[in-house]
């Protein structure tokens, strides 16, 4: 008699379940913000006037953030290469790295928007604004997505069970993929908001 | 001790920390060139095309190096086509090069965009009429507006 077993939940194509399930979210992330970008398209588009952005915004404060997202992407992927070698001390550093990078960001466009507000600026100001606000927010709430996992994650470390648990691994690059997508969506906005 | 598929399954991703830092380096030299282009107060085209053209290729190094695209299984990458038809069926309208080049260089005049709102005013019935010569008949009234007279909007 012949006896199957779901050895880790493998897929036939090469992949994890949930490895395929992270791409598959990522995918309906990539519609949704395709979605906000024609958004922005058709609106500037139609717009009889549209400012430039180191006119309107703070573009010294986007190129700093600009610069932590792309450092916490190095930071999670060392993190992933500590978790690989199996490096538990390793994995914590970069991970709390990641952490602190992403805490940084947040409160950098913490100061952007309080100055903003404090000059009376908000969405409902222009369409140029409302468009800022609404991209750069959502961009904001996937990033503090990313600082929940990613904190999860370093809490599972502490615990040798979760730590030497087989999907510890796939759980870490799962987490991985999804903060280097929230970097490649910043990689578009801050161009397209704050520099053209 | 044989390998669980979960581990054979990261065996390809095996971590290349240099190749990291080289594209970490990149990644930072191309944000400058970013700035710095907007700086140079290209015409709307051109920078808006250099400054895509920097964050493709940004993109492109986080996805292929970091997300480990290159070398990834054939699945993802047919999941990945599937989302860049879908994408591709947004955007592309707005490729409509004729329009996007009318709205750069010259703006259409009303009446071409919307003929009703461009068309005449019709003469106003409660408009008093001019006095006319002893000779000429007397002026016909004012017909009411047509129930079919198009509506603005």
């Amino acid at each position: 008699m012949t006896t199957i077993t779901m050895d880790n939940a493998d897929t036939h194509s090469g992949i994890t379940n949930a490895k395929l399930g992270v791409w598959l979210f990522l995918a309906s992330e990539v519609m949704l913000f395709a979605t906000l970008f024609t958004t922005y398209i058709v609106l500037r588009m139609g717009a009889t006037s549209w400012p430039w952005g180191w006119d309107a915004l703070n573009v010294p404060l986007a190129t700093l953030n600009t610069a932590i997202l792309i450092s916490s992407s190095v930071t999670i992927v060392m993190a992933y290469a500590k978790a690989y070698d199996k490096n538990v001390g390793g994995f914590r550093f970069w991970m709390l790295m990641t952490l602190l990078l992403s805490f940084g960001f947040l409160v950098v466009k913490a100061f952007e928007y309080g100055h903003e507000f404090a000059l009376g600026i908000g969405p409902s100001t222009s369409v140029f604004y409302a468009v800022y606000f609404t991209m750069t927010g959502l961009h904001g709430i996937h990033i503090i997505g990313g600082i929940i996992v990613n904190s999860a994650l370093l809490y599972m470390s502490y615990c040798q069970e979760d730590w030497e648990h087989p999907l510890f691994l796939g759980r870490v690059e799962g987490a991985g993929l999804y903060w280097h997508f929230v970097d490649i969506v910043w990689i578009f906005l801050f161009p397209a908001l704050y520099l053209l | 001790m044989a390998k669980s598929n979960d581990a054979r399954a990261h065996d390809d991703h095996r971590p290349d920390v240099r190749k990291y830092m080289l594209v970490f380096g990149a990644l930072l030299v191309l944000t400058c060139v970013t700035v710095v282009i907007s700086k140079f107060h290209l015409p709307r085209p051109q920078a808006i095309t250099l400054g895509l053209l920097v964050a493709v290729v940004k993109a492109g190094l986080v996805a292929a190096v970091f997300m480990h695209l290159w070398g990834e299984q054939k699945l993802v990458h047919k999941v990945l086509y599937v989302v860049a038809f879908f994408a591709a069926i947004l955007i592309l309208p707005l490729l409509d090069l004729r329009m996007v080049v009318s709205r750069i260089t010259e703006r259409m005049p009303v009446a071409d965009q919307h003929p009703d709102e461009g068309a005449a005013p019709e003469a106003k019935p409660e408009a008093a009429p001019a006095p006319a010569p002893a000779s000429a008949p007397a002026p016909k009234p004012a017909k009411k507006r047509a129930k079919s007279a198009p509506k603005n909007g």
